[in-house]
């Protein structure tokens, strides 16, 4: 009897927990679901019932009225966002594994510590404060407007680099020192030997610093000289900004902005969590 | 045995040069990395250093005028930034508080065994803002609070609560603005506590049950003492983060009403706009400064209670 009335508490219990926790979560994507609303219905249609939970109309129209954004077609900003995320990803997962290998496979070697000492400074200074001189000195190498310019200020990250930093530290000696007695030089222990062992690490660096580097906007619209090198972001705090509010091209705007990462994350939502808080456990 | 001469300065560079020379391959590998570290880091941060020394319409010019610490003086004397840097202050400590305890709550909650079955759902929801870029976050935010457009509004009507003055109002710009925050970024320090969580010894807490503890017992002594490493980490992480607290302000209210969230930050993001760049890059010093302080003595304060 006890057992039975126990048994029940504990249900109802279980019950109430998964209420909370289920009315919390939707709450937190509740915004999401209003985003998507927001491209269908017309202004009066929100002002006069904004809770509503189901689009009048599924009026795609929106999407030719903002076939250009600040004179600058739509597509360009969607094509700058993919080419400047998917270039610096690419560079920055290259040069931070290179870079931290040497740092961690050598410690000892002259100037090696300096680096690492420079780099701990670098990601401690406030980086929105940061951008502000980099401007100065993409400015003086005459970077300024160009894509070049944003790509290589993109390129590195604490997170990155830190995975990479835990990932070295932790390969097995025997493995470098194998290579070393069959007369592999460092090039082919690098390439043959770290590289293929590597693979998974490089998967969530990548893909932690795509989904990073995708929502930028400030050093982004600093190094820009005009609309053509924004990215959907930049974009979108532009209109945001723009007097006479389009509220649909702007929620619109923002579906777009949001939709490829946050797909990408569902995807791969395991292994972006874990190596987000792996990378700041090692920070 | 003689003994061997202590090795000269010069000696001790050759050697140095020796050993560089014998592994040049790994500062080939280093070298990419160096020149990004150095050109986009460590020269604008040297660069901020010097133009804070410098009067500002000289400051980009090839011969700036230097005027010692004149700009630190301009700006400590500046009512505007004091007030500007205790809001701040003020904001970081409230914020940190907030989001270190929802996010706390939150990890304890899903990591319950009782919600097994929805606990990836949960953890994707309260993560996916993350993850999402903070400018489409918040531009969502900000027209959420919106009077006419805003379903926040709507919704407190519809409870028969009184309205919501949401980001027009000085009373309540504040506490929106934290909530938005809380929205992007309380999920990445759930994920820190529950990495934590999982990585705790359980056997403490069987051995605790059969000695009679209380639930409160339990979490008071054996579970939130394992989760030290967690808010030290998550502690660092968030006093930094709302330190800097930027974008938010520039998408949702730039700085207003009456100035109630012009940030430092934000505060001297505007001067650089207007050209000031000697006295804004003072400013970019100081809250350097100030990071660094909390966040070391955050970490001191953590380390020197730990249990050794």
């Amino acid at each position: 009897m006890i057992a039975q009335r126990r048994g029940f508490r504990s249900h109802a219990t279980t019950a109430v927990l998964y209420a909370f926790a289920t009315s919390l979560s939707l709450l937190f994507l509740y915004p999401y679901w209003w985003m998507c609303l927001g491209m269908f219905r017309n202004a009066r249609q929100v002002t006069g019932d904004p809770l509503r939970l189901w689009p009048e109309q599924f009026d795609f129209s929106i999407f030719a009225e903002i076939q250009r954004i600040g004179g600058v077609p739509f597509w360009q900003y969607v094509a700058n966002s993919f080419v400047i995320t998917g270039a610096s990803t690419l560079l920055g997962v290259v040069v931070t594994a290179a870079g931290a290998y040497a740092l961690t496979r050598k410690p000892e070697l002259p100037g090696f510590r300096w680096l690492r000492y420079g780099f701990l400074v670098t990601i401690m200074y406030p980086y929105m404060l940061l951008v502000i001189p980099v401007y100065i000195v993409v400015f003086k190498l005459g970077l300024l407007g160009s894509y070049a310019g944003i790509v290589l200020f993109l390129a590195l990250g604490p997170i990155q680099f830190f995975l990479f930093d835990q990932f070295f530290r932790t390969l097995p000696r025997e493995v470098i020192e194998a290579g070393i007695c069959d007369g592999a030089s460092e090039a082919q222990i690098l390439f043959k030997i770290i590289l293929p062992m590597a693979k998974p690490i490089l998967a969530t660096v990548a893909l932690i610093t795509f989904l990073i580097n995708w929502s930028q906007w400030f050093p982004i619209l600093v190094i820009s000289r005009s609309p053509d090198t924004f990215t959907l972001p930049v974009a979108l705090l532009a209109m945001n900004g723009e007097l006479g509010s389009n509220f649909r091209g702007i929620m619109a705007l923002a579906f777009v902005t949001t939709l490829p990462v946050a797909v990408l994350f569902v995807l791969a939502q395991r292994r972006v969590m874990e190596g987000m808080a792996a990378g700041a456990v090692k920070g | 045995m003689p003994a061997l001469p202590a090795p000269t300065r010069l000696q001790s560079a050759v050697e140095a040069l020796n050993l560089a020379w014998r592994n040049r391959v790994f500062y080939l590998f280093v070298a990419p990395f160096a020149a990004l570290t150095i050109v986009f880091g460590l020269w604008p941060i040297a660069l901020s250093i010097q133009v804070s020394l410098t009067a500002s319409a000289s400051a980009l010019s090839p011969n700036p005028t230097y005027v010692g610490l004149a700009n630190y003086a301009t700006v400590l004397a500046d009512p505007i930034f004091i007030a500007s840097l205790w809001r701040t202050l003020w904001y970081a400590a409230l914020a940190v508080a907030a989001n270190l305890a929802f996010a706390l709550g939150v990890a304890i909650l899903i990591d319950s065994p009782r919600l097994r079955a929805g606990s990836m759902f949960f953890r994707l929801a309260i993560f996916l803002p993350v993850v999402t870029p903070d400018v489409a976050g918040y531009v969502v935010w900000r027209w959420l609070y919106d009077r006419s457009f805003g379903a926040i509004n709507a919704a407190a009507e519809q409870l028969g609560l009184p309205a919501f003055g949401g980001l027009s109002s000085v009373d309540t710009v504040t506490i929106a603005v934290l909530i938005a925050e809380l929205w992007h970024h309380a999920g990445f320090y759930m994920t820190i506590f529950l990495a934590n969580l999982a990585m705790r010894d359980r056997a403490l807490e069987e051995a605790a049950a059969i000695d009679g503890a209380t639930t409160w017992q339990k979490w008071r002594f054996i579970i939130l003492p394992q989760l030290r490493p967690a808010i030290v980490i998550n502690l660092v992480y968030a006093t930094v983060q709302f330190l800097k607290t930027f974008t938010v302000v520039v998408v949702m209210t730039k700085g207003g009403p009456a100035e109630r969230t012009n940030f430092v930050s934000y505060y001297a993001y505007q001067l650089f706009d207007q050209g000031r760049y000697g006295e804004a890059t003072a400013m970019a010093s100081l809250l350097f400064a100030i990071v660094i302080a909390l966040s070391l003595g955050a970490f001191k304060l953590s380390e020197g209670r730990a249990p050794k």
